[in-house]
């Protein structure tokens, strides 16, 4: 009966570790959407980012962003080499233990041009979710803020302000630049609005829109 | 009448008076045997059944067959298909997407919270006549890119969002930020 036991448990595990590795090799079925020339490469790299401990998803949506606009094989490749890479940098500057949207929101700073110092900085000064504050950057710097008024701005506002605080923040810079301010003027502007409305807690919620 | 045979009955009373020496493990093949025997089914199949499931008992596994276990029930887990899906349902918001669009005849919203599936979230017109199209989905907190796709072919970014600016397949995408305070 021990033997038979043993023999049964033994299968099992030999079972399993064959299963467990097919269904890590294999490829996630939404990238049936890609080419044939395509699949494969973007199938090694999100390969390559599992076994790095990266985030994946973010790969895959890539890929997919790129089939559904119908871009070339070399520009889905590359988008999505890119990005591997940018989420390689953002977990070295945040540390081991940023959480999957932090990384993905950190690689597109650091795509935007913020330097990885910027991100350590903000990790070490605000004890909450990075995710809003890295988009605020993102973004300022894509309304034209240079990158560093911008990092200035957000690393001020981090330590103390709430996501709303510093949507709210973004908004109001985008609304000044609109208005014809100079985008370093406006954030400037902006900050030191933001800053007394955080002190003085004044918050307010918004209704959820982009 | 019968006259007993004197030596006879002294060779018996000699091997009753003999001391005799009972196996240890007597008791417990005794036991093993009693235990092998069918069980009787007063009750019927459904209170035998019922005895069996409730009857509280001692299960030993090896350590081997603990692995085994822990193995398929890992397996099972990262098998699953949804898995790796984005958006969950726990800590969700919802979040409305707005576009105008009057001559459109049907316009998706699409992005990383749906697999850029063009199929996935239809918009629906505000009204009848109405040139706003609208989506409202639930989101986890995180950033998202996402379009809009016109009539399955014209890319619209969202006006009211901040644009995406890693865009490197040549059409326009938006950014919408989901936080958690």
């Amino acid at each position: 009966m021990t033997v038979y036991w043993r023999r049964l448990g033994s299968g099992l595990v030999a079972a399993t570790l064959v299963a467990g590795t097919a269904a890590a090799q294999r490829p996630d079925s939404r990238l049936e959407r890609l080419d044939s020339i395509t699949r494969p490469i973007v199938a090694a790299l999100v390969d390559s980012a599992r076994a790095a401990a990266l985030p994946t998803e973010p790969l895959v949506q890539r890929a997919l962003e790129g089939a559904t606009k119908r871009a070339t094989a070399d520009r889905i490749v590359a988008a999505v080499r890119g990005l591997a890479l940018d989420l390689g940098h953002a977990r070295h500057a945040l540390g081991p233990t940023a959480s999957p949207p932090e990384l993905t929101a950190a690689a597109a700073a650091l795509r935007a041009g913020a330097p990885a110092a910027t991100l350590t900085e903000l990790r070490r000064v605000r004890r909450a979710s990075l995710i809003v504050p890295l988009a605020v950057l993102t973004d300022l710097v894509a309304s034209g803020v240079p990158v560093d008024s911008a990092a200035a701005a957000v690393l001020s506002l981090a330590a103390n302000a709430r996501d709303t605080d510093l949507v709210e923040f973004r908004r109001a810079v985008e609304r000044d630049i609109a208005l014809g301010a100079p985008p370093a003027s406006a954030t400037a502007a902006a900050v030191a609005n933001a800053a007394v409305q955080v002190n003085a807690g004044a918050r307010q919620q918004r209704p959820g829109r982009p | 009448m019968f006259e007993p045979d004197e030596e006879l009955v002294g060779r018996v009373v000699r091997q009753l008076r003999r001391p005799v020496t009972v196996d240890a493990n007597l008791d417990a093949r005794v036991m093993e045997q009693i235990a092998r025997l069918p069980a009787r089914r007063a009750g019927g199949a459904t209170r035998a059944t019922w005895h069996w499931l409730t009857r509280p008992r001692t299960v030993r596994l090896s350590p081997l067959s603990a692995l085994a276990i822990a193995a398929v029930f890992v397996a099972v887990v990262l098998s699953r298909p949804d898995r790796l899906s984005h958006p969950a349902s726990t800590g969700a918001r919802e979040f409305s997407f707005v576009v105008v669009a009057p001559r459109a005849a049907t316009v998706s919203l699409v992005g990383d919270f749906n697999d850029w599936d063009a199929a996935r979230t239809p918009m629906q017109r505000a009204g009848k006549q109405a040139s706003v199209w609208t989506a409202v989905l639930p989101l986890t907190p995180g950033r998202y890119r996402y379009a809009f796709l016109v009539d399955g072919v014209s890319w619209l970014a969202d006006p009211a969002a901040p644009a995406a600016r890693d865009d490197e397949f040549g059409t326009p995408s938006s950014v919408v930020t989901v936080g958690g305070s």
